[in-house]
């Protein structure tokens, strides 16, 4: 099992003059402090207009830093909104190629739809095309990505013959993920070859189906890029204490505030009847489910808040549920002190991440063949 | 944290109906017609439409229900409502501002039982295959024409609709108190179209949100099935912050 650090970056009202300046700063020491311990890889969304939840808009921007101050890690683009008036996917080649030359071969390129109104109504998209135009993106975008030239007349883009340049530096292409959030997202993953890039925070059960699910049905997938990525990611909180309370009433205080601004937003599907979005995207019935006090008042059974001994079960349960990698969300409207933060990675580093080391092989799909 | 609503409802209060069993029975109207319509509205309204218990969606937003009960206890009636779309604590509701309702008996049950601000008025739910109409007109006034344009089938499971919050006066220990009622209707629906929201006339001093207006269209839906308004299980206080205004009845 390998562990990630994963960013909404979120910025805390009021909004004073330095308020996002000092938000990215502490993210970006955060990626670097990561690298230095050995985590594994740093993903950032791709969200706009959520205020305060996330003011991520451009990641790759952000992500390009992280990279610039970090040897090691691998850099997640994820997710990357697959909806055509939000990306043109000539971009999306184009930006992703170019950071995976930057960064040496380290980029990861997750892929989504979106799931608020307030995102797809922000850019005038029609909630019931962003599954279907998704399914095309990461249908060609490992196309633009190998082919020499490549020209496309699909049902929400096309162009003639082009050049998209430059070119990825992993060959044949960066390993590709979906973000799973829809119940039946982990079958479109599975059954394309993509990585499943969880993004909620159900218990152990509701993953073990899930995770089996997706192990089953990729043995038989027809993969859109030019290999399958067989990984299964899943995201958590992180709060790591040497005392377990400290850590669980901590871990609590950002699980809560990350969860309470989450519900603040308007869901696609609570704005536009739609089929394709069958719940509500960010899924706040599972998230609280999963970080509400446990049964004994305490943590909840899958959150990796507490001392290292209590997350180093959880992560056990993880691991043998068929996880293979876990990022972790570290802050949500700085709740927690920048100092605290950077504290919890360190004591995660030295006590929790030796017990997972070497124990299971990850591959790294797209790196292996550079 | 996010933004928290700044009405003050003390103006409002005395006006507020009067609930002495919040505890009312359920009341189901079979074959009951609902038209809602979602629009965003202006920014400038996102905080000064709500009280401080109530979050403001983001985008703001602005419902019109339109709801025809062909059988009740009291008869038919139809009832408009516009409601400003919020958050109480964490949980999507609906801040009803005003309501309009074409019978007499009905306004005295929604008022008594339910707490809704609701007076006589014209209401007019008129649905065609093409699209469907309402209209509300007060004192010989059109104060609301709306509908929903281009209809097409779909699940009724698709569209979600969101609990009341109406401002009323209970009794707490001999003494008046104003509180948010919630009103969480239940929805059992037997067919479904969505289509585009129109609101070619909407006054908005008739449906007490200040200056605001439909502005942007979001969605509309329009369905048949019984509408059941239900025991009432939450009261909130108003003037206090979202995470400790809710109470159990």
């Amino acid at each position: 099992m390998k562990f990630g650090i994963f960013f909404e970056i979120s910025v805390p009202r009021p909004w004073e003059a330095e308020t996002e300046y000092q938000v990215y700063q502490n993210c970006l020491e955060q990626v670097r402090v990561a690298d230095e311990l050995g985590f594994d890889q740093v993903w950032a969304v791709e969200h706009h207009f959520l205020e305060e939840y996330s003011h991520c808009s451009a990641p790759e921007i952000f992500l390009t830093a992280a990279a610039m101050l970090t040897k090691q890690i691998r850099i997640g683009l994820g997710i990357v909104v697959c909806v055509p008036q939000i990306n043109n996917p000539i971009k999306i080649a184009e930006r992703t190629a170019t950071m995976d030359l930057i960064t040496g071969g380290r980029l990861e390129v997750g892929t989504g739809r979106s799931a608020t109104w307030t995102e797809l109504g922000g850019f005038g998209v029609d909630p019931d095309t962003t599954k279907k135009t998704w399914d095309e993106f990461v249908r060609i975008l490992p196309k633009m990505w190998t082919q020499e030239r490549f020209g496309y007349e699909g049902e929400s883009f096309s162009m003639p013959q082009r050049a998209i340049l430059p070119k990825p530096l992993q060959k044949p292409h960066p390993p590709m993920w979906v973000a799973v959030t829809s119940p039946g997202t982990e079958i479109d993953a599975a059954d394309r070859g993509l990585g499943s890039l969880g993004l909620t925070f159900g218990g152990f059960a509701e993953q073990e189906t899930k995770v089996a699910e997706y192990r089953r049905r990729i043995k038989y997938c027809n993969p859109v890029g030019s290999f399958v990525n067989e990984q299964v990611n899943t995201v958590n909180f992180l709060f790591c204490h040497p005392d377990n309370e400290t850590g669980v009433k901590t871990g609590l205080r950002l699980a809560g505030t990350f969860n309470y601004m989450a519900e603040q937003l308007l869901a696609a599907r609570q704005a536009y009847p739609t089929r394709s979005y069958p719940n509500l995207g960010l899924l706040p019935a599972l998230r609280r489910e999963s970080t509400a006090p446990g049964a004994d008042g305490g943590a909840p059974e899958g959150t990796c808040i507490g001392n290292p001994e209590r997350i180093i079960q959880v992560l056990k349960n993880w691991e043998s549920v068929g996880v293979d990698r876990v990022n972790f969300l570290l802050n949500a409207v700085e709740t927690v002190p920048q100092e605290e933060v950077l504290a919890s990675l360190r004591l995660f580093a030295s006590e929790v991440m030796p017990k997972f080391a070497s124990t299971r092989p990850v591959v790294s799909a797209g790196a292996g063949a550079i | 944290m996010p933004l928290i609503g700044t009405l003050d409802v003390s103006s409002q209060a005395a006006s507020a109906p009067l609930v002495l069993a919040p505890n009312t029975e359920p009341w189901e109207l079979p074959g009951a017609e609902h038209l809602q319509l979602m629009f965003e509205i202006d920014d400038s309204h996102m905080v000064d439409l709500l009280p401080p218990a109530l979050h403001p969606t983001i985008p703001p937003t602005l419902l019109i229900n339109v709801l025809h009960a062909p059988k009740s206890s009291v008869g038919q009636f139809t009832l408009a409502e516009v409601r400003i779309g919020c958050r109480s604590g964490g949980r999507p509701r609906a801040f009803l501002a005003q309501a309009y309702c074409d019978s007499a008996p009905a306004v005295t049950e929604l008022r008594t039982r339910w707490g809704y601000p609701v007076t006589q008025a014209e209401v007019v739910l008129d649905p065609q295959h093409h699209q469907v109409l309402a209209r509300v007109t007060l004192h010989g006034k059109l104060v609301l024409d709306c509908g929903l344009k281009g209809p097409e089938a779909i699940n009724g499971g698709d569209i979600q609709y969101l609990p009341n919050m109406n401002l009323v006066r209970i009794m707490r220990n001999g003494a008046e108190a104003v509180r948010l009622l919630q009103v969480d209707a239940d929805y059992a629906i037997l067919k479904a179209d969505r289509g585009r929201p129109t609101a070619s006339v909407f006054v908005p001093e008739a449906w007490a949100v200040g200056g605001a207006t439909p502005q942007w269209p979001v969605s509309a839906s329009y369905a048949t099935g019984t509408v059941t308004l239900p025991r009432v299980r939450y009261l909130a206080n108003p003037s206090l912050r979202p995470l400790e205004a809710v109470e159990a009845v």
